[in-house]
């Protein structure tokens, strides 16, 4: 990654609930790996999320949640992305997300989930190796 | 105390929140603490050492039925048909003068309630006077 730009992130927090420890520490462990990141805030609708992503054009989402809504909330964003014409951005998943519901994650185009209690290193590394390559 | 000296210095509790003081000293403390326990520079039994080697037990979790959310609505629906909404909009109106003379709102609460005012309406009515605090997005 030397030559091109750096990764762009957005760490996104969809929906109601207000517990971004978690979406926070991500977010400075992929800053401190060398990435640009960006955090929405809290309390985001899935438009305000795809709407950053294409306002900040970057390259990876990062979807926080532990509400127990992202079944609701992350295929309204997989589908926006989709409809924004932003196909190439890698999605990831992270926080309070039961097992059973990753493969249905995955099927909708999210590329890995994260659940409480990886290792940072890990998500720094998948990051790395799957953010689209990009010039400039 | 050395933390209270420092957000007195900083002229209180509310300079300080603005400033974002509290927030990012939450969010470095928290990405301190998650990297202690990888580096194993924090021990926690059962998180870092000593890990169960064997899956943890499954188990079941509740879902909640989607009828649910629709039931919700309806009730929401039906309430809004049959109170009496002149009065509603009379007592949140209440509600918003306390608010802006800085009166205790809690009895004009509890009276928007008994109306059957819904919690987004009286929250609603309240944010429009105070605004609505947004927390440092800085990470």
């Amino acid at each position: 990654m030397s030559e091109g730009r750096k990764i762009r992130v957005l760490i996104a927090k969809p929906g109601l609930n207000s517990h971004d420890r978690g979406a926070k520490v991500v977010a400075r462990a992929l800053r401190d790996a060398g990435m640009e990141v960006i955090y929405t805030g809290l309390r985001q609708t899935p438009e305000q999320i795809v709407e950053t992503a294409i306002q900040e054009d970057v390259d990876v989402i990062g979807i926080s949640l532990l509400s127990g809504a992202h079944m609701a909330h992350i295929p309204r964003i997989m589908q926006l992305l989709k409809e924004k014409g932003l196909t190439d951005v890698l999605v990831i998943a992270g926080g309070t997300i039961p097992e059973e519901d990753i493969p249905k994650l995955k099927e909708i185009g999210v590329k890995e989930v994260f659940p409480s209690g990886t290792p940072l290193e890990k998500i720094v590394k998948f990051v790395l190796e799957n953010a689209p390559k990009r010039e400039k | 105390m050395e933390y209270i000296q420092k957000i007195d210095d900083m002229g209180g509790i509310i300079p300080t929140i603005e400033k974002g003081f509290i927030v990012r000293e939450i969010s470095d403390a928290a990405y301190r603490y998650q990297r202690e326990i990888e580096e194993k520079k924090r021990i926690i039994v059962g998180v870092n050492e000593f890990v169960m080697e064997e899956e943890p037990v499954k188990i079941e979790l509740f879902r909640v039925d989607p009828e649910v959310e629709k039931k919700q609505i309806e009730r929401v629906n039906d309430i809004r048909k049959t109170r009496n909404n002149k009065k509603v909009k009379e007592l949140l109106e209440e509600l918003r003068r306390a608010a802006e003379k800085n009166e205790n709102v809690m009895p004009y609460v509890l009276k928007a309630v008994k109306a059957y005012a819904t919690l987004g309406e009286i929250i609603g009515t309240l944010k429009e006077v105070y605004g609505e605090y947004k927390p440092e997005t800085i990470i």
